[in-house]
């Protein structure tokens, strides 16, 4: 009988947790819009706060404790903005007085204080221009100096950290493997897209409020796909869909898993396990650049391109608030305390 | 009998511009050409793709509206012809326009 009891109390106990957890769960968005973030209340969809910041904005990635929003600027610039003050209390440059670098790619490594770039890098030597070949390198975010490289192929644009930051996986024509986890840097495999006539626009990472999965949409001259990997195992997965395509800049998984949400002009819901489209709901305004998720997955957020944030609600996919941005924007991050 | 130069040049950046020319290469080729390659430049990607791909129905062509995706496009110098170089000429345009549709008007680049 007293076993029973403590049974009881104990399911009784773990229940009430959980049920606190999702009342305690509030969702915090960041517009990276041009010279400014601003910060978007989730459990009202109200403007709560304006930071300024110099530039236009394109990477970001959060601390690992979420006390940080890191975000490149200019392509050049890599800004720390403190969350709980809602400022930016460190601004770095990737350049120096020998090369100006820019940065494709952006993520941060474990230790915190350090990142990985993939850089293009550019100077002159008598008049003449010298470009460098793109390399991918781990930086004090100190000072901006670099700490080790590889030189990456052309076009890279992106990067992903996988099983915890022992490998990057660098996104251009097509994924290249780089292995981190010892002092050299080096290439161990590659994933062709490429010569599959993909053409892919990777970035917009959501890897964070996705569920630990990094996904693109791909085009092909006969359809869309979406292609994923998990930062937890490194595992790469293409998802061919069936139909003619729709258009879209980013995409984004359900809480359920069983959907993804991909936006340009249009909000169109995609079904995973018939590879199929499903609704295609016109955007109020036209084009958005970003999508994201409530932590709840009641409400999806489209975002960036122009000066708008529209709200839907995901069972009805009705629009129920737009938001007026102050500039015009790139991305649209979510973190959930 | 050796065909003269119809220009000569006459300082020292003119006649490195002639020593360039005299020993100048292949330098561009066509992007369909093999091997698979992609242009080198301002900008690290142009994958044009499905940006200007017509439609069929509505909404039909680019972006809507083209407004929306001018600092996309000016940022990261994806056509710098047409819109403000983000990366060289006007790294700091976004400060004259931040919203487009509102601040159109005040922009100004060469």
């Amino acid at each position: 009988m007293n076993r029973k009891i403590t049974n009881l109390l104990v399911i009784t106990i773990i229940l009430l947790g959980m049920g606190s957890q999702d009342t305690l769960a509030k969702d915090t968005f960041y517009y990276l819009g041009h010279g400014m973030i601003q910060v978007v209340d989730g459990s009202t969809d109200a403007i709560v706060a304006d930071i300024p910041i110099d530039g236009w904005l394109r990477e970001s990635d959060f601390s690992s404790d979420n006390k940080f929003l890191y975000v490149t600027a200019k392509r050049h610039l890599i800004h720390k903005v403190n969350l709980a003050e809602n400022r930016v209390v460190k601004t770095i440059d990737v350049g120096d007085s020998q090369w100006e670098r820019f940065i494709y790619g952006f993520d941060l490594a474990p230790d915190g204080k350090s990142a990985f770039v993939n850089l293009l890098s550019r100077t002159t030597r008598q008049g003449e221009v010298v470009v460098a070949a793109p390399r991918l390198a781990q930086i004090d975010l100190e000072d901006g100096h670099i700490l080790r490289s590889i030189e990456v192929p052309w076009s890279s644009v992106s990067l992903v950290s996988v099983k915890n930051s022992s490998h990057i996986y660098v996104i251009g024509k097509d994924i290249v493997m780089v292995d981190v986890s010892d002092d050299e840097m080096k290439i161990i495999d590659r994933y062709s897209m490429f010569e599959k006539k993909w053409n892919i626009l990777p970035l917009w990472d959501n890897t964070k409020e996705n569920g630990g999965i990094f996904m693109v949409n791909y085009y092909t001259p006969e359809l869309m796909g979406l292609i994923s990997i998990d930062t937890n195992s490194g595992e790469i997965t293409d998802t061919p869909l069936d139909g003619p395509p729709v258009f879209a800049y980013s995409v984004m998984r359900s809480v359920d898993k069983k959907k993804v949400y991909a936006v340009m002009d249009e909000l169109t819901v995609i079904d995973l396990e018939t590879r199929s489209y499903g609704p295609i709901i016109p955007v109020p305004g036209g084009t958005n650049y970003a999508i994201n998720i409530s932590s709840d997955g009641k409400k999806i957020y489209v975002a960036g391109g122009g000066s708008s944030t529209t709200v839907f609600d995901a069972a009805s996919l009705k629009p129920i608030k737009v938001l007026k941005m102050k500039t015009d924007g790139m991305d649209f991050r979510r973190l959930t305390f | 009998m050796k065909k003269k130069r119809p220009i000569q040049a006459l300082n020292a950046k003119a006649r490195a511009i002639q020593s360039l020319l005299d020993g100048e290469g292949k330098t561009v080729a066509a992007l369909q050409q093999g091997p698979p390659a992609m242009p080198v430049g301002c900008t690290t990607i142009f994958d044009t793709g499905w940006e200007t791909n017509p439609r069929p129905t509505y909404p039909v062509g680019n972006c809507q509206s083209s407004a929306k995706d001018f600092h996309g496009c000016a940022g990261d110098c994806w056509w710098p012809a047409q819109v403000p170089d983000g990366l060289t000429n006007h790294q700091d345009f976004d400060k004259q326009c931040p919203n487009v549709a509102r601040d159109w008007r005040v922009l100004k680049y060469d």
